[in-house]
């Protein structure tokens, strides 16, 4: 029979996998192929029902629930169905009941096995599920005019030709060169490499105010050996890398030192109206506590305009981090003008979500402070200063820790051997209660004093945590013990017909679970970072968890937060606290089909953890 | 009152005598279905034809398309079609309608090789169409054209279980609702391109596998003759 059923074959053609079929096995495929028709509400396939036939929807959908009747998936035209039971010819783990009227074609057991045997499709039907999240991910990241800075590179701000001197130039001819060409900054190069930049202000302050000759040559005044970037940083990032080291210019070089040119922070201000930096260069110009403070609640309203923008929920956390570290750093700051000197070195440092440079709006503060072993952490200085910058964070929107996880609480204020004993109690002799609420300090991130207080801490830790097997085993249990709320979704089907309602929460078995898994795997090989994603993608590169897995988690994480920041920026517009319970009537249908896959990806790299740590999963 | 099978079964067998051994008589001795058969066991045929006008008596088949039936299952598969060698004729203004023009006509077969073909996959199978006296007639005057005499053919008309489903509430239905479209829209089928003869079968075919549905598939197979 060569009679082309052009409805079907078109309909098949346009859906995956059946599109990627060539002519003839489509054409062998429909061959074998019937059309049925169910009611709502009819029962396609019991659960534990053998089936031999893969359902394809023609029309109408279907629900798929697994054996504790949890909602699985809303499947709609196009979806095929049956696959499991079918490839592996045993009874259904799944109840598929359709939901509405539904037309749909039915493939032979045989023919469907013929069909799975081709890579393609069976690589399609295994990654079904991930390859929707990873979508739903991208979706979310369509850039947006207003705020271009986040899809902009270093590379396409440069504009001419940078201006250049050399090192023996006097100073008088390196101010003509800069005067002649209206820059504020010049670049030294030696040999074609970039060894030095001269700006207005270092002519002010090095040669005019020290009265330094101007016949002097310009090695003598130039800041030597500057931070550069690299052409292809995103402009965000390199915009906050200037307003937290309080410089106006960097230059950018190739990766073997050749100046390219130099960008300023006018030049990148210029692309977001708004920006978190703007803010953050705002708050670093206050001259009173109150005025960060004031300043630093324009957050929401920050916070809203990126969501709305869709920015990506990772970029959003940096943004919100930039902010209140620009706010904590000039907090202390002008609170150590009242207090005068400190009696000895110190370091704030940020845990938990600032730490992982993830702040969320409404985040617990959870701060400490990191004392010179030559001081006294003990000294009421200290105390002074912790309780300046509690209260001034409280009043910005960010509340106090429940679990009392602050430089106030005097047991984290604390000398650097002070911290490694700590640290090393924690790894050495861990305990459940108190690892419980000691993991957000291995998030620990300075913000400002003395940087290299925290540097030889972390050294420390990383060192010894790979070793600590109990302690490893501790966290792989609590980060187990985080269930993903898959069967909320079975609860939302019961909502349907109108019983109680109840809220989703993204952070117990969502944010927090990645959050855990992704410190866990970093600090089984002594990885350094603290950021999430960038754990993630650390623990892909040193092996821990394979490429597949990491992507996967990585898109889940970024959905899941994604859900949460927009649930937010809503609750802020109608003048609410913001937190991270969902009420499931603000998500749509797709929204839901998606949480459910990331919470999915979540269970089974918890899966996959129970297995290696050999510990019974809930 | 008649019983069904046995006032079509006499007439069947009237014909089937007449007939010459061939399709035709294959068709006629394929033993009628019982019309006490459940639905959920018929086996039907759906045949769309188009043709030249809609009277049988003044106009001509232009193409037939098909599609098997076995009780609440479309066999995809079972799927054919036909083209009729173009009419003397011509096709005529038809063909604003089914868009087959006199050049495409003429790339068919002879009317009784392509009649042969729907008897064939005719055999054994209740003939099912939308408004099926269009097919009936049609395929009653090529046998009649080609062997001189016609069977009576057992048949089931979607557009009548579509008025009888519509008219249960007591209430005419709207002039054009009954329409194949319109009645597939109601049972959230999908849309197909009309007039094109495999096309309309098939849509036919999924018509009464949902109407099935609704009558239930324990039903008896004369709770739908025609």
């Amino acid at each position: 029979m060569n009679a082309e059923l052009t409805a079907v074959r078109d309909f098949l053609g346009s859906h995956p996998p059946y599109d990627a079929l060539e002519p003839a096995a489509l054409s062998a495929l429909l061959a074998t192929m019937s059309t049925v028709y169910v009611r709502r509400g009819t029962e396609v396939i019991g659960l534990g029902a053998a089936n031999d036939t893969a359902y394809v929807i023609r029309a109408g959908a279907v629900e798929i629930r697994d054996t504790a009747d949890g909602l699985v998936e809303r499947a709609e035209e196009g979806t095929t169905f049956g696959v499991s039971s079918v490839r592996a010819r045993a009874g259904s783990n799944y109840r598929i009941v359709a939901i509405e009227d539904s037309l749909l074609l039915t493939i032979p057991g045989d023919a469907f096995r013929t069909l799975l045997a081709r890579p393609e499709v069976g690589r399609f039907f295994d990654l079904q599920s991930s390859a929707r999240l990873r979508a739903a991910v991208l979706a979310t990241r369509v850039s947006d005019s207003r705020h271009a800075i986040f899809g902009v590179t270093v590379r396409d701000m440069l504009g001419r030709e940078p201006v250049t001197t050399s090192p023996t130039t006097p100073i008088r001819e390196v101010a003509q060169v800069m005067a002649r060409h209206g820059v504020s900054a010049i670049l030294v190069i030696q040999a074609g490499r970039l060894v030095g930049i001269v700006t207005d202000r270092d002519l002010r302050r090095r040669v005019v105010a020290e009265g330094v000759g101007v016949e002097r040559p310009v090695v003598e005044i130039m800041t030597a050996d500057p931070i550069s970037v690299d052409p292809d940083s995103p402009a965000f990032s390199v915009l906050l890398e200037m307003t937290s080291r309080g410089v106006h210019h960097l230059p950018v070089t190739d990766p073997d030192g050749k100046p390219l040119g130099l960008v300023s922070a006018g030049d990148l201000l210029r692309l977001g109206q708004s920006s978190p930096v703007q803010l953050a260069a705002d708050i670093a110009r206050q001259q009173t506590i109150d005025g960060v403070v004031t300043v630093a609640s324009g957050l929401p309203r920050l916070v809203e305009q990126l969501v709305t923008s869709d920015v990506s929920a990772d970029d959003i956390g940096r943004a919100t981090s930039a902010v209140a570290d620009a706010a904590i750093r000039r907090i202390v700051t002008l609170a150590e003008l009242g207090l005068g000197p400190a009696p000895a070195p110190y370091c704030v440092v940020a845990m938990g979500s600032l730490g992982r440079l993830e702040a969320g709006l409404g985040a617990d503060q959870d701060t400490a402070i990191l004392v010179d072993d030559s001081g006294d952490a003990a000294d009421a200085w200290y105390g002074q200063l912790a309780a300046a910058l509690t209260d001034a964070m409280e009043r910005i929107g960010f509340p106090r820790c429940p679990g009392d996880a602050m430089a106030t609480n005097p047991r984290w204020r604390q000398t650097v051997a002070g911290w490694r004993q700590t640290f090393r109690a924690w790894m050495d002799e861990p305990e459940p209660t108190a690892l419980m609420e000691a993991q957000i300090f291995f998030d620990m991130r300075p913000i400002t004093g003395d940087v290299s207080l925290y540097a030889t801490l972390s050294a420390d830790i990383l060192a010894i945590a790979p070793r600590s097997a109990r302690f490893l085993a501790h966290l792989a249990a609590s980060a187990l013990s985080r269930t993903p709320p898959l069967g909320f979704f079975r609860n939302l089907v019961l909502d349907r017909d109108g019983a109680h309602r109840h809220t989703l929460d993204l952070k117990h078995g969502g944010i927090a679970a990645v959050v855990q898994l992704s410190r866990l795997y970093c600090l089984t090989k002594g990885l350094a970072p603290h950021n999430t994603q960038a754990r993630i993608t650390a623990a892909r590169n040193a092996g821990v968890i394979g490429q597949e897995s990491a992507e996967n988690l990585s898109d889940a994480y970024e959905f899941i937060c994604y859900q949460r920041v927009r649930h937010q920026a809503r609750q802020i517009r109608e003048g609410l606290v913001p937190d991270s319970h969902v009420d499931p009537d603000e998500l749509s249908d797709l929204d839901k089909k998606h949480l459910r896959d990331a919470f999915g990806v979540v269970k089974t790299m918890q899966n996959a953890l129970s297995v290696t740590y050999q510990i019974g999963f809930l | 009152m008649t019983p069904f099978g046995w006032g079509r079964g006499r007439r069947r067998r009237a014909t089937e005598e007449e007939a010459p051994p061939g399709p035709l008589r294959d068709y006629l001795s394929a033993s009628p279905p019982d019309p006490r058969t459940p639905l959920a066991q018929v086996r039907l045929l759906a045949l769309d034809f188009e043709t030249t006008t809609l009277e049988a008596a003044t106009g001509s088949p232009l193409s037939a398309g098909w599609v098997p039936v076995d009780g609440t299952a479309v066999r995809l598969g079972g799927a054919g079609s036909v083209g009729f060698l173009a009419p003397a004729a011509g096709v005529g203004d038809s063909a604003v309608f089914h868009g087959i023009t006199d050049d495409a006509a003429s790339l068919g077969v002879d009317e009784r090789v392509a009649v042969e073909r729907i008897l064939a996959a005719l055999a054994g199978r209740v003939l099912l169409a939308h408004h099926a006296s269009i097919e009936t007639s049609f395929l009653a005057a090529a046998c009649r054209r080609i062997w001189g005499v016609a069977p009576e053919f057992a048949c089931v008309d979607t557009l009548e279980i579509e008025h009888r489903l519509a008219t249960r509430g007591g209430s005419e239905p709207v002039p054009g609702s009954l329409r194949l479209g319109a009645s597939r829209e109601r049972y959230g089928l999908p849309a197909y391109g009309a007039h094109e003869a495999l096309t309309d079968a098939l849509a036919c075919a999924e018509l009464y596998v949902a109407q099935v549905s609704v009558l239930g598939a324990a039903s008896p197979l004369k709770s739908v003759l025609s």
